[in-house]
């Protein structure tokens, strides 16, 4: 945890990810065990498929809903080249889990930028214990590729103090019933992941 | 926000605390335009009257001078009202604005104007706090989603009292900010009385409006004595060091966390001003009198900072101590504060990561409607407007961006000046709400005045950027009640516009057909503006259906990439290592547009039979 007692996440990744609902779901889980929670997310232009964050902060007093750089405890990317873009949030003993995923900005496909090779290999390098995870195979499998973002957040689980059962029920309590149960298995196979 | 309780606790964004503020408030009539960061508080009002079955009127109205009128109107007949906006809105509104704030009011009338430091969804980084000032009305400032919900009650009360209409401020961080926020049951709707004739009031004429400049002067006044919001207070342990910060509203929230965190910063003692505009000087004079130095953190102009009349123990924007562009983040906050005590600061890393742009959504209509504008009028000049289609900038069909409404009023001007016209034709774009919003007088002006230029408007049937609220053309209000659908065919026939047509953007033809006639009729023929209207509604609307055809891409594909160059189409993935192009399916909204103006022809249905 960093300076006050506060934890924490930094949720980043590509507009139109689902990065607003996990950290609805984790802010909301905070908010139940008794944390005071502050949360930022992005509207506007940048969810037609630009970069966006969402940061969670939770603990006894938290007053601004922003990271300060090197303090994220935890850095979840839904992208892989998104990890590196906020990789100067990470405090240094962060954790981060990377979403084994590419989605190429515009300036790739037309030839004008490089998406760099070997992001994993260089997160590796920089953090050991780094966890990835093959997000979108797993929803694949599943059977609905929106759910990476519930697949993630069960991987986040595991790495915060907070009960399993807590983010079931919020997960109930915010998606249309018709989504629950898949969200449900998505959230138990993350949470197994990690 | 699910269930009803009298009193609760909600995980609320501050538009949301804001939205609940006016009804707990007993407000009963509201009106806004959309626009980022301010779009949610009239969505959340739409919600909790739908929760709580409460009786308040709500509209997106047709802009914000309207917004603010049609909440001003209801003032003057008794109701407590809000109108929403972002802070550009409130230029937009600002005539109507400096007036009423001479008239006054008569039930509470609370504007909530939301600013964008950054800026990242704006063209300025304007202090709506500075506009109050400016107006001479009250302003509030949260911190806090949590603090915008009990400001919003206190902005109605303050209003009221004094007879003037109360701004609330919120930035960006606190408009979509989240955090748990008490809620109280709704007051009953309040109301000062029905509307009471009174033209030396009402319908003021200047030597009235005298008279009203120096009343106003006397509400202010009074407000600094009385109110506890123009005083600044300590929000930090009192510390009897040297060093005294004062802030307000948002970046406040990041001074106090700042504050909190480093032994050094522990010996400053920390104001906050709730309302800084009237603020109490003398006060603020004080606490810069009994410090050594005082650092004043406020965004995005100055404002309590100028309040200052001696200002030479005063660290701010006027010293070069803030920054004077930029949002102020957790990060430059600490700076700031370190560097004002005389501190080290700490060099942070930047990312060397190349900002990754927005583009149109797969299937937009739009995209089409560029790509054949760009076919037909290969060396125009692009005179381009505000709203998703800002983004045909990536396709290089959007020469300019100056402010809603203003693709046609410029497109006048591109036209006339001597220079290159004959080379340069001027197409202007502009989208359905925008066109709306503030396009056509520049319009009814262009045919008067024989412009040379096409107007092309861009129809997807909502507000497409903010989120798909309703325009004037939809049949169907804010809250889905029933309203009239305005023919946006026979308003431009009215404007005078000789030429007007209607054509399907995913029919490539059809629309190269029709912009070429728009072409003869403006500048073959020299009758003036012509309108072409491309209508196809915005993909990202829940009841839009959209083919499930999907497409691959054969061998005739030669690699020429116009289809991610000229098209921009975020479904095109060229493959580096395979040297090939493909279709991502899921991407892919199935639009069919790429089949028809593909320069080889390779793109092809599924599983149709190759030729």
């Amino acid at each position: 945890m960093s300076a006050n007692n506060v934890t924490n996440v930094l949720i980043v990744g590509v507009g139109g990810q689902g990065i607003i609902l996990a950290s609805d779901v984790l802010s909301k889980v905070a908010g139940r065990v008794g944390h005071e929670v502050k949360k930022n997310e992005i509207h506007g232009m940048a969810q037609r498929g630009g970069s966006v964050s969402s940061h969670v902060r939770f603990g006894k007093t938290v007053s601004s809903p922003i990271i300060k750089a090197g303090e994220a405890d935890v850095l979840l990317s839904f992208e892989q080249l998104e990890t590196i873009r906020y990789w100067p949030y990470l405090s240094a003993k962060g954790k981060v889990i990377v979403n084994d995923h590419k989605i190429l900005p515009p300036a790739v496909f037309t030839g004008q930028q490089e998406y760099p090779p070997d992001i994993l290999q260089q997160i590796k390098e920089c953090v050991p214990d780094a966890v990835f995870v093959k997000g979108d195979d797993v929803a694949g499998k599943i059977g609905n590729p929106r759910v990476v973002n519930v697949i993630l957040l069960g991987v986040l689980s595991k790495y915060l103090d907070m009960p399993g059962e807590a983010y079931e029920e919020v997960l109930k309590e915010s998606l249309k019933p018709k989504l629950v149960d898949i969200n449900l298995k998505a959230f138990r196979q993350g949470r197994s992941l990690g | 926000m699910t269930e009803t309780k009298d009193a609760d606790v909600r995980f609320l964004m501050g538009n949301e605390a804001i939205g609940r503020g006016a009804i707990e408030a007993g407000c009963s009539v509201a009106a806004a335009y959309p626009g980022t960061p301010s779009s949610e508080i009239l969505e959340s009002l739409v919600r909790w009257k739908k929760e709580l079955n409460h009786p308040i009127y709500v509209e997106w109205s047709i802009n914000e001078k309207v917004a603010f009128e049609v909440a001003y109107g209801a003032s003057l007949a008794g109701a407590r009202s809000l109108a929403a906006m972002k802070m550009v809105g409130l230029n937009v509104a600002s005539d109507p604005y400096l007036s009423a704030a001479y008239l006054g009011v008569r039930g509470g009338l609370v504007v909530a104007v939301a600013d964008d430091p950054g800026p990242h969804s704006s063209q300025t980084e304007q202090d709506s706090r500075f506009f109050a000032w400016f107006a001479k009305t009250p302003v509030l400032d949260p911190g806090t989603p949590a603090e915008a919900l009990r400001m919003t009650l206190r902005a109605f009360e303050i209003s009221e009292k004094y007879e003037v209409p109360a701004l609330l401020r919120p930035c960006l961080r606190v408009c979509h900010a989240r955090q748990n926020v008490p809620i109280s049951a709704p007051l009953p709707i309040a109301g000062v009385g029905p509307f009471k004739k009174d033209w030396t009031r009402w319908a003021a004429i200047p030597k009235f409006r005298l008279i009203l400049h120096r009343k106003l002067n006397e509400k202010l006044s009074e407000m600094v004595r009385a109110e506890p919001e123009c005083r600044p207070r300590l929000i930090s342990e009192a510390s009897g060091g040297p060093v005294a910060i004062i802030t307000s509203g948002s970046v406040s929230s990041h001074v106090r966390d700042v504050a909190a965190s480093d032994e050094r910063l522990a010996q400053v003692d920390v104001y906050k001003v709730d309302m800084p505009y009237p603020v109490d000087a003398a006060a603020l004079q004080e606490i810069v009198d009994s410090h050594e130095k005082t650092l004043f953190v406020e965004e995005t102009y100055p404002v309590l900072e100028l309040h200052v009349q001696d200002r030479r123990k005063v660290l701010g924007r006027m010293t070069g101590h803030v920054p004077p562009q930029g949002e102020l983040l957790p990060d430059l906050v600490e700076d700031i504060m370190l560097s004002g005590l005389g501190a080290p600061t700490v060099a942070k890393p930047a990312p060397q990561i190349k900002a990754r742009r927005p583009s149109l959504c797969p299937g937009c209509p739009h995209r089409p409607a560029f790509y054949t504008i760009k076919k037909v009028f290969e060396h125009a000049i692009y005179s381009g407007d505000i709203g998703c289609y800002t983004l045909g900038v990536n396709m290089g069909v959007v020469d300019t961006c100056l402010c809603m409404g203003a693709s046609i009023g410029m497109a006048g001007g591109l036209a006339r000046a001597p220079q290159g016209q004959s080379e340069h034709p001027v197409v202007a774009t502009i989208g359905d709400s925008t066109f709306f919003h503030a396009g056509i007088p520049a319009l009814i002006n262009a045919v008067h005045t024989k412009a040379p230029f096409v107007l092309v408007i861009m129809d997807n049937a909502v507000t497409a950027m903010t989120g798909g609220q309703p325009t004037p053309a939809n049949d169907y209000l804010a809250d889905g009640s029933p309203g009239v659908g305005v023919d946006m065919e026979k308003l431009i026939q009215g404007c005078g516009v000789e030429s007007i047509e209607v054509v399907d953007p995913y029919d490539h033809q059809a629309l190269q057909e029709t912009l070429e006639r728009a072409r003869r009729h403006t500048f073959d023929d020299g009758k003036g503006v012509s309108v072409v209207i491309a209508r196809r509604p915005c993909v990202r609307m829940p009841n839009v259906e959209m083919p499930e055809e999907r497409y691959e891409i054969g061998e005739e594909c030669d690699l020429c990439m116009s289809c991610t160059r000229d098209l921009e189409c975020p479904a095109f993935q060229y493959i580096k290592d395979d040297k090939q192009m493909v279709i991502d399916e899921d991407l892919c909204a199935g639009c069919g547009f790429c089949v028809q103006v593909c320069p080889s022809q390779a793109i092809k249905a599924k599983g149709s039979a190759h030729a």
